[in-house]
């Protein structure tokens, strides 16, 4: 039904057609205020779709295509600048810097911008310089951090590869995933985190938690920030509502780098960087007497005699104290003419990780295509090709011991691990296994070939003086494999001698094939000089699969890997078909720039809801008042350039999660006979989305001619229908159902203050302060009170609760002092106090220097691998004191002795500050070099930069910022023997011919 | 008017775009739990085979917690320190309501109640070609297990009772209390009994694992059932039925000892290895036979030697050092008894000493001890005398297979069993878990 809806309208399009003239050519540079010239500028024709770009030099380059016609030039941080163009064909332009970027073009929906200065929200825009201009980060999700306001990022471990959560404005959902959606191109792109089944091996979930706890990384790693000229941030549902019920976490709009019409450019971007770990524990010193305590008199003399021989050793180096070299290449050729321009890069990253057999490696392949076949008919398509292969290591929880993480934390330093000259490793007679061992044999591999393509097509219809119609018809596709490899050789300590299953090869291979289509039609209508309407309308169709296949072969034959050389196999398929229907309609009113006021609904339907065709409303209207462009203003414009008050609000939702519906028996093996046993999930036939509704106020000043920029935003998000896994009664045989039984809301203010401090010719300073802060409650819960997300209030937990916060973390404790446990309190949260970040980007005639700290306050974790240094006695703080309040007890002893009385010891405060991103940058100029290279190199761009270059917090381990459960709903701020966290720190080198 | 036209094609096209059909769909990976509608024979064998397999989820962590209560080892685990910390009541430790130690075993065996109230609606739905008769059998075999499972929860949350109908999930039925559950655990059984003798099919329409050669028809099936049956008049101090129950059972005074049924393992594919099984001399994650165990043995008790083995190097965690492995079970394949002859034999001892037929209880005794090449007890011991004797055996004969702290329970001397640290505590029974609370 909805092909053939498409398919006539994408046939209406090849209607009438005409052919544009072409007359003159006009050139020129475009400078800043202080002669600089600015790169990146749009030129465009007025009222026309003809434009270009300027170059590195500044320089552009237009072939009119009418007479008598004026120029717009506009990019981001300066002034619009409007110029008509009489006989002189040689425009030279200095733009004037303006904080707020007002005239910067947003994308607002589907098929809709709107310029800054118009919007009736609170979008946050990052540009590529700030994106991947200062440093390398990891990943997209690890480059957004304290670049824009109203978002809680989380990185999950130090592992390469990245594993990030991305919380923007709260929590917005508990059972399901609270990340926002990305749409790359007009392409929804898959941000799965796919566990390999580690879990065979660690028998995490067979604990407290039966999360994987598999460290998985999450999918839009695969995106390469090199690659992107911009990133939109859509917060919330007031802003985000017309993407309807996949929006609710908000979106993050990527626009992918497009080639221009000023001739080919070459740009060679290298650079070499390392990586360590960022804050390492030390080890326990030990003598005989803690020896003793720890390990009974028996040990005493095996440690004596080690230390005799001086084979103590420092594990904790060993492991985590390697020095990871990171290569990264990025080579993009990008150019055109005035129907064709191309943008088309290669990338390749090789990173290492601080363990020694951990790493990241990529290659990327980029091309996107733009090509007008006339003034009306304008097609641009993206393809995006990648292949990343990813070492993780072996870490986090386990129930058997084995993990590099919890088998180091057991194991003391006069062990001996190392192997003898033929390679035998020794046993660790003080864990399960020996993580030397463990580490240098064992494999745990992603490997992923992923093809991202898109393709639009813009077709004007219809035009006339007063109004035009316009049809976007578009579609993109995300499909890759995702393979996972994990190899635990038979002769690991854990997998020999009747421990383990005699070596396991646990193979997966996830195939997903997504693709989204969409039509729009967008009417613009200026009846009169002063009012402008804008309506559109459009369908969508989403369509997800998912087919993952896990084989775990184990009783292995030899050193084999195949599945087949094994005494014992099995295979695992879960199948995820989801498919979304959804069409919308929206009406904007612009009067005279002064009044901006839009109204729109989304209407979605799913098959993952209970009903598939119970269609959904999430309605959307907000209203702009730029007080500066009225009349009366002009007596304060002076001072204040700018004013804008702004309303908005949405609603936006969330699909119930995939298979909630289902009772389904689940398969199980005993002596050969396969048997049905019911599934410990209850099916809900009524279950439907979560709702997001927000309402946002807000205003935008500017200063001083736009030096200061102020922007002040309140938010109230209410979250009705939240899906939760309920706890069941257990003796119902069910463990849980999925219901839409709780309310939720989320209040927070978010301030950013821009200002240009210096301008001048040869130094220029920019600084930026963002603020903000997010308060949830829960607001109904159908169920009793329950904890959820970690190991039982005994060890600190979160906690579901009418009328506090949905992230608080409680634990038993005791109250009186007695000694004994006699109630659960509140020890802390998980969503910060507030946070904040500085950006600053200082210029000196050629030298670039920015840096960016951010500070994220008040905010708990629970914290477990201390616990488990300290039954194990190997804490490095374990004979420190201090923590003890009657100061009897050494701090790991106190610790220890808090376990089944108060969870006080293990829920700790993760507060931080950092440098996040800093690099300083030399210039060299293409009037520098233009006898050197015969005028071929356009520049060079030489610098170091650093990735968490410093850290201050006083948690208790490697990096307040983990997850033991990755990134989806609450549980990000769990510790257990995680991989830790590193720095990166690069040396650059940039030519672009 | 022009505005009506536009009105009502917008509203056209609304209707249109509404009436946009995507199917509903259903679970790709699984059969629906809805197939016990009608099922066929092939079905009812799948859940079956699911209410067996089913019977080992979080078996280890049921045996884990008794035994550890009923310091008869220790599991050491370097990951979690609730094994030592809470199981042996610690310091001022208490035992959590919503923790794996009750809420994993907890949910594991009302499942399988679950899945054998759905082979008993399968059962009696279906329309596939079996007899009454036959039907009568499987369910007797649903109930049964039934009853088993209830039994094994019972043990744990004892005087706080269990909930017993729980056939609908959103109507549950009351906590019972121990005692009622007690009787309404013998009922069960005996219903199943009379299922299980419906006719004279000597086959059950489905087949068992190897783990029930030998009480794999409807016949001997029931002979386990009434083992069990004693089992229960036992803790409901009902002696005298008890040997009544044992008539109809497996016992055997003079056969093996380890006849009976047992859970199965195997290491073949998404089959279950034995849930108890560590190597030798293991590290990090294993079982350490409790100390008291080796000293109170008398010599040459061969019980120790077959089910304990002496580590290259003692084992040591949260203050607790043992110097023997758990070796009860040699390899992952090996099977883990459900109910043994062995314990038919100390039942009928246990149920002759107490109906006052001291000699015969006494002979009993005997069996056992001179198969664990340990000489007779002297002649003429008291009653009391007895039952403490009694008691030892069953504490060397069921070694590690749950028996040890229901049994100083159910004679009051939890006070008896040894503590390892100085404040440490011997729990009676679990909390309600924290879900089931609210009834």
């Amino acid at each position: 039904m909805k092909q053939k809806i498409l398919l006539n309208l994408v046939l209406l399009m090849f209607l009438s057609v005409q052919i544009s003239l072409a007359q003159q050519t006009v050139t020129g540079v475009v400078s800043s205020s202080s002669g600089e010239p600015i790169p990146g500028v749009s030129v465009v024709e007025k009222g026309t779709t003809n434009g270009t770009i300027t170059g590195i030099d500044g320089m552009y380059s237009l072939k009119l295509s009418t007479s008598s016609p004026t120029l717009i030039f506009t990019t981001i941080g300066y002034t619009k600048v409007e110029m008509s163009v009489g006989t002189e064909l040689n425009i030279n332009i200095q733009m004037k810097e303006d904080v707020q970027n007002l005239d910067e073009i947003v994308i607002t929906g589907l098929a809709s911008s709107t310029k800054r200065g118009n919007l009736a929200n609170a979008v946050s825009t990052i540009s590529a310089k700030d994106l991947s201009g200062v440093t390398v980060p990891q990943t997209v999700d690890g480059a957004l951090y304290g670049k824009f306001t109203g978002v809680n990022i989380v990185s999950n471990s130090g592992a390469p590869g990245g594993g990030t959560s991305v919380k923007l404005r709260g929590l917005t959902s508990i059972l399901g995933s609270s990340q926002p959606l990305y749409i790359v191109d007009g392409i929804y792109v898959d941000n799965t985190s796919i566990p390999a089944n580690l879990n065979f091996l660690s028998a995490a979930a067979a604990g407290g938690n039966a999360s994987s706890q598999d460290n998985a990384s999450n999918r839009i790693a695969d995106i390469s920030l090199e690659d992107i000229e911009t990133i939109e941030v859509l917060k919330g549902p007031s802003a985000a509502s017309i993407y309807g019920s996949r929006s609710g976490a908000g979106v993050i709009v990527i626009t992918t780098k497009k080639g221009t019409n000023t001739g080919t450019r070459v740009t060679l971007d290298q650079t070499v960087g390392f990586t360590n770990a960022i804050n390492l524990l030390g080890t326990r010193q030990w003598n005989e007497q803690r020896v003793q305590s720890v390990y009974g008199a028996d040990e005493v003399p095996t440690f004596v005699a080690a230390r005799n021989a001086g084979r103590i050793f420092n594990y904790e180096d060993e492991l985590y104290g390697e020095t990871g070299l990171l290569l990264n290449t990025n080579l993009n050729v990008s150019g055109g003419n005035d129907k064709t321009s191309f943008y088309a890069s290669v990338i390749n990253k090789d990173e290492e990780g601080i363990v020694k057999n951990t790493g990241y490696k990529k290659t990327s392949f980029r091309v996107n295509l733009n090509h007008k076949f006339n003034d009306f008919i304008e097609l641009s398509t993206s393809a995006n090709y990648i292949l990343s292969s990813t070492d993780r290591g072996y870490f986090n929880n386990d129930n058997t011991g084995t993990t590099l993480g919890i088998s180091y934390l057991s194991t003391p330093s006069w062990a001996n691990l190392f192997p003898d000259a033929n390679g035998n490793y020794p046993r660790n007679p003080y864990g399960a296994a020996n993580f030397l061992q463990t580490r240098d044999l064992m494999t745990n591999n992603e490997d992923v070939r992923r093809f991202m393509g898109g393709a639009s097509l813009s077709v004007r219809l219809f035009q006339n003086e007063k109004q035009n119609l316009k049809l976007i018809a578009s579609g993109g596709l995300d499909s890759y494999s995702f393979v996972s490899n994990v190899f635990a050789p038979r002769e690991l300590q854990f997998q020999s001698n009747g421990a383990g299953v005699n070596g396991a090869s646990i193979q997966g291979n996830t195939v997903v094939n997504n693709y989204n289509v969409q039509a729009f039609l967008v009417h613009n209508y200026a009846p009169n000089s002063k009012l402008t309407f804008n309506s559109q309308a459009g369908i969508l169709s989403l369509n997800f699969d998912r087919d993952t296949k896990i084989a775990v072969a184990s009783q292995l034959i030899g050193t084999q890997t195949n599945l087949d050389q094994a005494g014992s196999i099995q295979i695992n398929q879960t199948r995820q078909p989801e498919e979304d229907f959804g069409f919308f309609v929206q009406e904007e009113v612009n009067f005279d720039d002064k009044i901006i006021a839009t109204v729109g609904l989304r209407a979605d339907k799913s098959s993952n809801n209970g009903d598939a065709n119970k269609l959904y409303y999430y309605p959307k209207a907000n209203i702009a008042f730029n007080l500066h462009e009225f009349d009366f203003w002009a007596g304060i414009k002076e001072t204040v350039s700018q004013l804008k008050l702004r309303v908005a609000y949405g609603q936006a939702g969330r699909f119930a999660t995939f298979g909630s519906t289902f009772t389904s028996l689940n398969n199980v093996l005993i002596g050969g006979q396969a048997g049905s046993l019911i599934s410990t999930t209850r099916g809900n036939s009524n279950i439907g989305p979560e709702r997001q509704a927000e309402l946002e106020v807000g205003f935008d000043a500017s200063f001083i001619n736009n030096r200061i920029g102020l922007t002040v935003t309140y938010y109230n998000k209410n979250v009705t229908d939240l899906l939760l896994n309920r706890q069941v009664p257990l003796s119902s045989g069910f463990s849980s159902e999925i219901i839409n039984g709780a309310d939720l809301r989320n209040q927070g203010v978010e301030l950013g203050l821009r200002a240009q401090i210096i301008s001048k010719a040869n130094f220029q300073w920019n600084t930026g302060i963002q603020y903000w802060f997010n308060r949830s409650e829960i607001t109904r819960l159908d169920v009793p009170a329950f904890n959820l997300g970690a190991f039982g209030a005994t060890l600190g937990t979160f906690r579901l609760e009418e009328g506090k916060s949905a992230t608080q973390i409680v634990g038993i404790d005791d109250a009186n002092g007695d000694g004994t446990s006699d109630g659960i309190r509140v020890f802390g949260d998980s969503e910060p106090g507030f946070q904040m970040s500085w950006t600053n980007n200082l210029s000196y005639k050629n030298f670039e220097l920015n840096f960016l700290w951010h500070w994220k306050n008040d905010y708990q974790n629970v914290n477990l691998s201390t616990l488990l240094f300290d039954l194990n006695g190997t804490s490095p703080d374990y004979d420190d004191t201090g923590i003890d309040p009657s100061g009897a007890l050494s701090n790991g002893a106190y610790r220890v002795s808090r376990l089944g009385v108060s969870a006080d010891v293990f829920v700790e405060d993760a507060s931080y500050l950092r440098l996040r991103e800093v690099g300083l940058f030399y210039n060299i100029r293409q009037k520098a070099l233009g006898n050197v290279f015969a005028g071929a190199v356009k520049g060079i761009r030489v610098g170091v930069s650093a990735f968490n270059l410093l850290n201050f917090f006083k948690y208790n381990s490697y990096d307040p910022e983990v997850s033991n459960f990755g990134g989806d709903g609450l549980s990000s701020g769990v510790e257990v023997a995680p991989f830790p966290s590193a720095r990166r720190i690069y040396f650059h080198f940039n030519i672009q011919l | 008017m022009k505005n009506l036209k536009y009105i009502i094609s917008f509203l056209v096209l609304w209707f249109t775009l509404a009436s946009c059909e995507i199917s509903q769909l259903s679970d790709p990976n699984n059969p629906s739990s809805d197939l016990v509608n009608n099922p066929s024979i092939s079905e009812i064998q799948n859940l079956v085979s699911g209410v067996e397999s089913g019977m080992r989820e979080s078996l280890a962590n049921y045996y884990d917690v008794v035994n550890m209560i009923g310091r008869e080892y220790w599991r050491f685990s370097g990951s979690d320190p609730r094994f030592t910390g809470d199981l042996l009541g610690k310091g001022s430790s208490s035992l959590d309501n919503n923790t794996f130690y009750l809420t994993n075993p907890y949910g594991a065996r009302y499942r399988v109640i679950k899945n054998a109230n759905l082979l008993i609606t399968g059962i009696n739905n279906t329309t596939a070609a079996i007899s009454a008769d036959q039907k009568s059998n499987a369910v007797g075999f649903a109930k049964t297990i039934k009853a088993y499972q209830y039994l094994l929860v019972l043990n744990q949350l004892y005087q706080n009772g269990i909930r017993i109908d729980v056939t609908d999930p959103d109507n549950l039925g009351p906590f019972r209390s121990y005692t009622d559950a007690l009787t309404d655990i013998a009922n069960l059984l005996n219903e199943a009994n009379t299922d299980l003798n419906a006719g004279s099919e000597t086959e059950f329409i489905f087949s068992l694992s190897a783990g029930f050669a030998g009480f794999d028809a409807p016949s001997t099936f029931a002979q386990f059932n009434r083992g069990l049956a004693a089992r229960v008049a036992l803790y409901r101090g009902n002696y005298g039925d008890a040997l009544d129950l044992l008539d109809d059972s497996f016992l055997n005074l003079s056969g093996g000892l380890d006849v009976g049924p047992a859970h199965f393992f195997s290491i073949s594919g998404a089959d279950v290895t034995n849930v108890l099984f560590f190597p030798q001399n293991a590290n990090g994650e294993l079982r350490v036979v409790h100390p008291a165990f080796i000293t109170d043995a008398a010599a040459g008790d061969t019980r120790v030697t077959s089910k304990t083995s002496l580590r290259n190097s003692p084992a040591s965690l949260d203050e607790l050092t043992g110097e023997y492995d758990f070796w009860a079970y040699k390899s992952q394949s090996d099977p883990i008894p459900i109910m043994r002859n062995e314990e038919l034999i100390l039942i009928y001892a246990e149920a002759k000493i107490q109906t006052d037929a001291l000699g015969d209880g006494e002979d009993a005794l005997n069996t056992v001890r001179n198969a664990a090449s340990l000489g007779d007890l002297p002649a003429g011991l008291t009653k009391a005398q007895l039952i403490t004797a009694m008691l030892n055996e069953r504490r060397y004969s069921l070694f590690g297979e749950g028996h040890r702290w229901v049994d100083m329970r159910r004679y009051d001397r939890l006070g008896e069993l040894p503590l390892d640290r100085p404040d440490d505590n011997v729990w009676v029974q679990f909390p309600r878990p924290a879900n089931d609370e609210g009834e």
